[in-house]
């Protein structure tokens, strides 16, 4: 019993695992307390040799226990000193991070482009400095054609101009490629014009399905349009209302319901309740004609990007989209 | 085009449907509704008789009136002047509030008592309608003494303002967006009444004018004579012009104004004075002028330009005399190959409507004015016309509803088809079991093929009816190398946003003086902007970099101290070629203000930025710069070298231009994106046999370029050289004009574990090519 309770108190005094250490030697070691004790039974015989065995043997359990617990409890103190030690804020470094941010603009443009290429819509790109034919003329857009007032043009000195639609990319495509066409014409336009809501330069998405005579009609033209504002904008009302563009017809233009006011009239929709997406049509004969196509069907669909981006993060000036503006870009992190 | 409701209705029964119907309708129909307005007038105004009006006895400028406003007369002190011409008035009565807020009380005006007020337009909420008080007239609707005014539909109209779309000039009158709503509505239109009093005693035109005309033009025109006696404006014309907001500037202009505007026909007015001296038979004559437009002469004089204008001083001046009045069409496509834009010629306010295709009915026209007139005033009406017409046939478009049906991917029905299109002034008959006959009326001339049938179809039967449906197609393989471009570009712009750097957006133009000030090149003047919009836009931009520096300009200004952007975009060559660049820019702080930096960031290093600029675009190398312009830093400029190709170049920014732009510590690089794009990655085995690292230190002169060293150990095509790369470079002043360099190597074997002399050997190889290439010296 005196080994125990020495042994026990040794355990119990140890603080730290070097105390225990020493502790260990003392008891368990080669002249610990336990070896002497084993020693020793060589001078017993019989019965009571046995029964000293048994108690160094149940002794030696207990304090290996005994041992073991404290360890334990030892080893984990100090390592929770340790980690205490090691304390620090990262709350303190949130700001260190060194990410920038993608263009809103372009990261709209993405997300229709990503639209329109998983319903299987090639990307087609087409030349900024364009020539009459493939702007205008080949566009239903005669010289003198009173819609040209609606496309303020930058001319060049030798004629050639600034595309002020994506629409020559189709131009070039049809007369490129036999029809059945699926594409979609991602990129920058001009217009002439500068002020608040106006920016020389601008982003378009255009879109051209053709295949044979009487194939592709309004209905399908509804049907994709639809689904991709619902896919954009998520829970909206979509309204067409008839429009007209020179190289379309039946052509129309495609409202949603205000995503702000949720169609009861705000400032962003000047109190109508609708937005204005984008515009499409049938693609008119006249357009089929200077390409040369004969017996097709097809539609097409003219998308502004900015506008939507701006609805989307509501961006309150245009202007600022093309001003490198790091107060506005570092918002879209 | 602003249209009234109380006017539309005149033309076509509006009962019974509300104004947001309307509204919705037009929209619906392709008429784009920008804005509905309500005129509301206030409780408490009746329509008052003034029976008696004398001067105030103490103040000059009131008078007294005795007003009866039906159930009784009242007593008002009014300081208008014009009310001494005035029978009936708007009255606000005891108790009424007008429109800003003012409550009508008993008052006493100079000792006066005044139980009410005499109101002017613009009182009741309305636009300024002249000087002065309102007079009303039976234009606006029976006059009843007591009548509230808000009973009065004419008054209390609704005002829509619609935006139109190029291809519906017909719809610049209340007479063609009628027409639209009858088809809408399915309503009959209303005959417009413009039949004239009988008179027996009638002279005859043709004694008082001729017309002549050199040949036959293709213009409509016709001319009356009205001999016209104290003409006072109806109050419903002057209120609904005022809602439309249109001027004019006298009462007969004010009354050719609003038959244009009811009817779509171009009506003008002349004096007789501009055609004929007292007494001679004026000599109206039509001839071509050289700008192959149409005038009308007198007396060799030019009045006017078929379409176009109306030269001053023929428009009439005083009531009491004879005014020839003239209705006009002129094709817009005859107007559009006149090209006026490039000839200066001046227009006037009807030309917008011309252009784009006013109503060729001048008969309807110069009737509607002539009942106007009659009605208005005591006009004596001489007895014919004066014409030139001109035969226009009508366009006749073959169509079957089948056709129809397949444009539009829905069923139609043949009865609904003919309705719509009767109802739109189209005439149809029925050529056989599906195909109909369909005479297009000459105010549509928009309208010459079948897929325009479908339009006019498919808006009256509205868009939104029609059924969705998906349009099966069959697969063909697409091209992807445009996908795949866009998708590598994407992934650049994701990669650079990950480096730290802003995507922005500038415009593809740029500053001429500026480009060339920095030693860019500019497009040659032969191919140049002809109308650039501003001068800091006044060219294509050749590269990227100056609008860099400006917006980070502007951002320095917003006081950023950290300014990482980038760019992909097109730029130009002197031949205008387009070619896609990527450009990148870093100025100020190297990274955020943060605890780690005790708020003290370095600033950038070209280190540092290469460092960014590799975690952008990837894997690059650098040699001695080639690339000279005002933004390139002669010190510290590399050109950037992409699988052999030089594609671009980085650099820190040229101290010249650091000031100029206004930033601190500033570094650039700009690149092809093609060279990017076309990385193809091939994968050599790896080798699993131990490697290692060996260093070796060298003394050579401190103006060879490592490029250049590398390039030496590159062509050496050590077998187990794996790596090798700079660490560290030293010179003090006993080096002199030498420094010394550390390069570290990686050298690993593939198929056995190395040996000590191999390892030797590729020391020894590297040190003795230094040696011999640039007098190196171990040190």
């Amino acid at each position: 019993m005196e080994d125990l309770k020495k042994a026990s108190q040794l355990i119990d005094q140890s603080a730290s695992t070097d105390d225990l250490e020493k502790a260990r030697v003392e008891i368990f070691g080669k002249k610990g307390l336990l070896s002497k004790g084993f020693v020793k039974l060589k001078d017993l015989q019989g019965d009571e040799k046995k029964v000293e065995a048994q108690r160094l043997n149940e002794l030696k359990d207990t304090l290996t226990q005994l041992f073991d617990t404290r360890y334990v409890e030892i080893k984990n103190k100090e390592i929770e000193q340790k980690l205490k030690e090691d304390a620090l804020d990262l709350t303190l470094y949130q700001n260190s991070h060194q990410t920038a941010a993608l263009h809103p603009v372009v990261e709209t443009m993405d997300r229709i482009i990503e639209y329109f290429v998983s319903m299987n819509f090639s990307i087609e790109t087409g030349p900024l400095v364009e020539d009459d034919f493939h702007n205008f003329e080949a566009l239903n857009l005669p010289k003198n054609h009173p819609a040209r007032d609606m496309q303020d043009t930058f001319y060049f000195a030798d004629n050639s101009l600034l595309r002020t639609h994506t629409s020559p990319v189709q131009i070039r495509k049809m007369m490129s490629t036999k029809p059945p066409i699926r594409m979609i014409a991602p990129g920058v336009v001009f217009r002439r014009d500068y002020d608040l809501t106006h920016t020389p330069m601008f982003h378009q998405v255009e879109g051209l399905v053709v295949d044979v005579k009487d194939k592709v009609n309004f209905a399908h033209l509804k049907s994709i349009l639809t689904e991709f504002l619902l896919e954009m904008f998520g829970d909206v009302k979509v309204r067409f209302r008839p429009s007209f563009f020179p190289f379309t017809e039946p052509s129309s233009e495609v409202d949603i319901s205000c995503i702000f006011c949720k169609g009861k009239g705000c400032r962003v929709c000047s109190n109508t309740g609708w937005i204005e997406i984008l515009g499409c049509g049938i693609v008119d004969p006249n357009v089929f004609k200077s390409v040369g196509y004969e017996d097709v069907s097809g539609y097409a669909f003219g998308i502004g990007i900015e506008r939507l981006a701006m609805l989307i993060h509501e961006i309150p000036d245009l202007r600022s989209l093309f001003e490198g503006d790091i107060r506005l870009l570092e918002q879209f992190r | 085009m602003i249209v009234t409701r109380s006017w539309l209705s005149e033309f076509v029964d509006l009962e019974g449907i509300s104004d947001e119907s309307i509204c919705d309708t037009l929209n619906s129909i392709g008429l784009e509704v920008a804005s509905l307005k309500k005129i509301i007038i206030p409780e408490g105004i009746v329509v008052g008789k003034i029976i008696s009006c004398e001067k105030h006895p103490d103040a000059d400028k009131l008078n007294v009136c005795e007003v009866d406003i039906g159930y009784g007369v009242r007593q008002i002190v009014c300081g208008a002047t014009n009310v001494v011409d005035a029978e009936y008035v708007a009255v606000a009565t005891i108790g009424a509030k007008l429109q800003d807020g003012l409550e009508i009380k008993h008052t006493q005006l100079r000792g006066v008592d005044s139980d009410g007020m005499i109101c002017s337009a613009s009182e009741l909420g309305l636009p300024k309608i002249g000087e002065g008080i309102m007079i009303l007239d039976a234009s606006i609707g029976e006059l009843k003494i007591g009548e509230p005014l808000q009973n009065y539909k004419t008054i209390n109209d609704s005002i829509i303002e619609v935006e139109l779309t190029p291809n519906r000039g017909d719809c610049l009158s209340i007479l063609g967006v009628a027409r639209d709503l009858s088809a809408a509505y399915n309503r009959e239109m209303k005959l417009i009444d413009v039949k004239l009093y009988e008179h027996t005693s009638r002279a005859g035109i043709s004694r008082h004018a001729t017309l002549e005309s050199e040949e036959k033009f293709d213009i409509e025109l016709i001319f009356a004579l009205v001999n016209i006696d104290v003409l006072r404006l109806p109050l419903v014309i002057d209120l609904r012009l005022a809602f439309v907001q249109e001027e004019a500037k006298d009462s007969i202009t004010a009354i050719t104004l609003y038959a244009t505007l009811s009817t779509g026909v171009i009506i003008r007015a002349y004096n007789e004075g501009c055609f004929a001296k007292e007494d001679e038979v004026a000599k109206i004559k039509i001839s071509k002028n050289t700008q192959e437009l149409i005038e009308v002469l007198a007396s060799g004089n030019r009045c006017s330009i078929v379409g176009v204008n109306q030269f001053e001083g023929c428009a009439p001046i005083v009531n009491g005399e004879k005014v020839f009045i003239e209705a006009s069409y002129v094709s817009p496509q005859n107007l559009a190959q006149a090209d006026l834009s490039k000839k200066d010629i001046p227009t006037d306010r009807y030309y917008y409507n011309t252009s784009r295709g006013s109503n060729p009915d001048v008969n309807l026209g110069i009737r509607y004015t002539l009942k106007l007139l009659e009605k208005s005033s005591n006009t004596e009406i001489y007895d014919g016309f004066l014409t030139h017409e001109h035969k226009r046939e009508n366009t006749i478009i073959k169509v079957s509803i089948a056709e129809l049906s397949r444009i539009i991917g829905a069923d139609l029905e043949k009865s609904n088809v003919i309705s719509i299109l009767k109802r739109l002034g189209f005439d149809v008959s029925i050529s056989n079991e599906d195909f109909l006959a369909i005479t297009v009326p000459l105010f549509r001339a928009d309208i010459v093929n079948s897929q325009d049938i479908a339009e006019e179809i498919l808006r009256m039967i509205g868009i939104d009816n029609i059924e969705p449906r998906a349009l099966s197609f069959v697969e063909s393989y697409h091209q992807r190398a445009n996908l795949d471009e866009y998708l590598a570009k994407k992934s650049i712009r994701y990669k650079s946003v990950g480096a730290g750097f802003y995507e922005t957006i500038s415009y593809m133009f740029s500053e001429r003086k500026l480009l060339e000030k920095y030693g860019f090149e500019t497009v040659d003047a032969n191919l140049e902007l002809l109308n650039p919009i501003v001068e800091e836009l006044n060219t294509l931009r050749t590269t990227l970099l100056i609008n860099l520096l400006l917006a980070a300009k502007r951002n320095a200004n917003y006081s950023k101290r950290t300014i990482p952007l980038f760019e992909i975009g097109a730029v130009f060559d002197n031949k205008r070629k387009q070619k896609e660049k990527i450009a990148f820019l870093f100025s100020g702080n190297s990274e955020s203000e943060n605890i780690t930096n005790s708020g003290k960031p370095k600033i950038i290093s070209a280190a540092s930025f290469i460092e960014k600029l590799g975690s952008a675009i990837g894997i690059i190398e650098l040699a001695p710069c080639s690339h000279q312009n005002g933004l390139i830093h002669p010190y510290q400029s590399a050109d950037i070298v992409i699988e052999g190709k030089l594609c671009g170049y980085i650099s820190k920014l040229h101290l010249n231009a650091q000031e100029d732009f206004g930033l601190k510590d500033t570094f650039i690089a700009e690149l092809d994106v093609n060279a990017l794009i076309k990385r193809k990655k091939v994968a050599s085995a790896i080798s699993n046999f131990q490697g290692v690292y060996k260093d070796l230190s060298v003394v050579l002169a401190k103006d060879i370029v490592y490029s250049d060293i590398s390039a030496q150990i590159d062509a050496l095509n050590l077998k187990h050289l794996r790596s090798f790369y700079p660490i560290d470079i030293y010179n003090d002043s006993s080096l002199k004009n030498d420094r010394s360099l550390t390069l570290r190597m990686f050298i690993q074997s593939s198929e056995k574990t190395l040996e000590d002399n191999d390892i030797e050997d590729v020391v020894s190889s590297i040190l003795s090519k230094l040696e011999e290439s640039f007098g190196a010296k171990l040190r």
